[in-house]
């Protein structure tokens, strides 16, 4: 009982640990890392991102889309990740670095969108999918988010940008049609740029088989 | 709030360090308005934060229910569901326990009460400004402090005026000796301000980079359960389950080595939410082996608690602050030893992104420290009004409504999730599958809603009698009643 | 930056420098010794141990 003292000072210091372990040390390290280049295209890996998918981002985060749906590749041997086809390698921290705020998230209740913008590069379908989940996936449990959305009266010839193809109780009546808000298109973008397959020296590409 | 000068109030004075029941009931008494503060504004956020969660809940089987509106989608009265919860309902609720605690426990009465009105309406500004800010699209989307930047600084002037009145409190405490209670109260109070602190300045004001801002939110949202209700929980049990039964805690030695073990290892959990994710190995083994070393402390409480329960057990059938502070203790090891084992690697991968975490999370959010809220609320809040409780068949009500339901809700969503993680594991297996597994047991979920929120409706019910003293007096508030109290309780 | 870095160090100060005070304290305080008497410390003359203090509302007390 007479060692308590000493046991007093090893767990306040021990405690002040997890400070520097998992504050300090990420802010110095983990929240230092830069951009490679890529060496064919002269570009940066990650890619940089164009405005229109940093404005998209604020409507991922205002619209609570983190979740449900996550944004990491985990290892293969620890998981099924990349056998499950949700990226070609898993992500590191690197991939991060543009992120603000980091959408790592932790539900999946909706699919993983690591790399959604390589597995679904169609701008409409994400609009219709936005607009009225069940036109694309009829068991889908996704919010409708037709709030990001204009329905009009078509004048003249329909808009460009209108969404094709919308079925179900919301689907625009003859001689109306539904348009992108600034917001949808935003968030559209941001999920297009969502493609995390570029080559990272640290995060090899596990053989295939 | 006369008497002493705030500077004579921080110079401790050498009074006997004896008490009567005169005294008790003045220092119960000086505590009277901002308690009350806090614990009303606590169940009125409880209720909204229920009904909030049980629209969230039906969302998720029912898609279709009250959608197309911006401010009612998912993604917005999910988090103002877990922030009215956590910041409106659990932190002021334990805010006020501690007050009540931790100025019986120094055994002086409350002085500065005028600080603490100030922090309570302050609190309530910033929850209120915060829920709406999400509600109407400002959502910072990271998890527990999606608070908007403009109402952060409100709860943080009122969490100083709180913390400073902590601090004046304890230093002016009679002399004796430092209960164990006191330890844990103290510790929580000025754990909080310094995680509240850190992560929204690394999070929200001057963001640091990438995946590190991870590392930083699951330190904090696991250290707010772990450091600031943890300790304000253990704290109230450590103090009731002695009180009521009349028998001091079985080893003090044991309470002593699980606080500071606690204080040691659940700091480092936070990475075991990221297993698998874009961080260095050793941070996230390190979490693990805190994760699993959590046994100690908890294996500590336990047996405690056991040990001085043991042979009273029969108490639990009269008194409803042992039932609620009982229940809570039992399940603070089921949820903590359940969480080491989410913390194992090869489970994890399985329950990983499942509705087992939030099935986690409910255990021991509510099934731990709301329960033991509870408990604490029914022996303080009578010593508060001069008033007994109304009802014994409401209090079943209560008890036994907030008990199914939260079962029915843990259950449900840890077996859910399971299968959710076995087809998300199988790469065979679609997508599809596992919302076809889990959505009976989020039916089951959204039914266990309906129970919580009945019980709080009850508990509402009971606490508005009781500041108004509505209905006949009963023999008298146990506080006053001196000579009674002599008498010990048929088991 | 360098409101990180003041952050940073400025907290590792803090907590090291309260938990070494708090360890001076409870060393020189005695707060270590004596923990049976401790676990009494919440029981007075008029609540003392063997007393239960709290009950049903409509359970009499015999």
């Amino acid at each position: 009982m007479n060692r308590m003292p000493l046991l007093f000072l090893g767990i306040f210091l021990t405690f002040a640990s997890s400070w520097v372990g998992l504050v300090a040390y990420p802010y110095f390290n983990l929240g230092r890392l830069e951009p490679l280049t890529d060496e064919d295209t002269g570009g940066y890996l990650p890619p940089a991102r164009p405005g229109l998918a940093v404005a998209g981002q604020r409507a991922y985060a205002a619209n609570g889309c983190v979740y449900c749906h996550s944004q990491q590749v985990r290892f293969s041997p620890l998981s099924t990740d990349i056998q499950k086809g949700l990226g070609p390698r898993q992500t590191v921290a690197r991939d991060y670095i543009r992120e603000q705020p980091a959408f790592l998230g932790t539900m999946r209740t909706g699919p993983d969108l690591s790399n959604i913008g390589v597995r679904q590069p169609d701008v409409n379908w994400h609009h219709q999918h936005l607009y009225e989940p069940k036109t694309v996936t009829d068991w889908s449990i996704m919010p409708s988010y037709r709030y990001l959305y204009r329905m009009q009266k078509i004048e003249g010839q329909p808009s460009d940008d209108a969404v094709r193809g919308l079925r179900g109780p919301h689907a625009p009546p003859p001689g109306y049609e539904v348009v992108p808000t600034e917001e949808a298109k935003a968030l559209v973008a941001y999920l297009l740029s969502l493609k995390r397959n570029y080559p990272l020296p640290e995060a090899p590409e596990p053989a295939s088989n | 709030m006369k008497s002493p000068s705030f500077l004579a109030s921080i110079n401790p004075s050498t009074q006997p360090d004896t008490l009567d029941s005169v005294e008790r009931a003045q220092i119960d008494a000086s505590t009277r308005l901002p308690v009350l503060l806090f614990f009303g504004s606590a169940i009125f956020w409880l209720l909204v934060g229920s009904l909030l969660g049980l629209i969230s809940a039906w969302k998720m089987t029912h898609p279709g229910l009250l959608d197309g509106a911006s401010w009612l989608t998912f993604g917005r009265l999910r988090p103002a569901h877990l922030n009215t919860v956590i910041y409106g309902w659990a932190s002021a609720a334990g805010i006020g326990v501690g007050i009540w605690l931790m100025a019986r426990l120094c055994r002086v009465a409350l002085m500065h009460t005028k600080l603490l009105v100030t922090a309570a309406i302050f609190w309530n500004l910033g929850v209120l400004v915060g829920t709406l800010g999400i509600i109407a699209g400002d959502s910072r989307s990271i998890e527990w402090l999606e608070f908007p930047g403009y109402s952060t600084p409100i709860l943080f002037v009122a969490y100083a005026f709180i913390g400073v009145w902590t601090i004046i409190m304890f230093r002016y405490r009679r002399p004796g000796h430092v209960y164990v209670s006191q330890w844990y109260l103290l510790a929580a109070f000025l754990w909080f301000p310094w995680l509240y602190a850190t992560a929204n300045i690394l999070l929200i004001w001057q963001p640091i980079q990438g995946s590190a801002q991870a590392a930083v939110n699951w330190w904090y949202a696991h250290n707010v359960l772990g450091l600031w209700f943890t300790p304000i929980g253990l704290a109230s049990a450590y103090y009731m389950i002695p009180k009521v039964i009349g028998r001091p805690i079985h080893s003090y030695y044991l309470s002593i080595l699980g606080f500071w073990s606690l204080a040691l290892f659940y700091s480092w959990n936070g990475m075991h939410h990221l297993i698998g994710g874009p961080f260095p190995a050793w941070m996230v083994s390190a979490s693990v082996v805190a994760s699993i070393m959590m046994f100690i402390p908890v294996i500590t409480v336990a047996i405690n608690h056991h040990m001085t329960m043991r042979g009273h057990f029969g108490a639990l059938k009269w008194s409803p602050t042992l039932r609620f502070t009982v229940f809570g203790a039992m399940t603070y090891t089921l949820v903590s030893l359940q969480g080491s084992m989410m913390a194992i690697p090869s489970w994890n991968t399985l329950v990983h992104f499942t509705d087992h975490t939030p099935g986690h999370a409910h255990l021991g959010l509510y099934g731990f420290f709301t329960m033991i809220l509870f408990g604490a609320m029914y022996y303080i809040i009578p010593r508060l009004v001069g008033w007994e409780w109304p009802s014994a068949t409401m209090i079943r009500w209560h008890f036994w409504l907030a008990a199914i339901g939260i079962g029915m809700m843990v259950v449900s969503l840890t077996i859910g999730g399971i299968l959710q993680g076995l087809a998300f594991y199988d790469p065979a297996v679609s997508f599809r599958s596992s919302l076809d597994y889990a959505t009976p047991f989020r039916i089951v979920r959204g039914i266990s809603g309906f129970l919580l929120l009945g019980a709080h409706l009850v508990f509402a019910v009971l606490f508005i009698q009781m500041v108004l003293k509505l209905g006949a007096p009963k023999e008298g508030p146990a506080l006053f009643a001196k000579p009674e109290s002599k008498e010990a309780v048929a088991v | 930056m360098t409101a990180g870095v003041i952050l940073l160090v400025g907290g590792l100060v803090f907590l090291s420098g309260s938990a070494l005070a708090a360890f001076y304290w409870s060393v020189k305080t005695g707060q270590l010794n004596n923990l049976a008497e401790g676990a009494k410390s919440i029981f007075d003359e008029d609540e003392p141990v063997g007393v239960s203090t709290d009950k049903f509302p409509s359970k009499t007390r015999s």
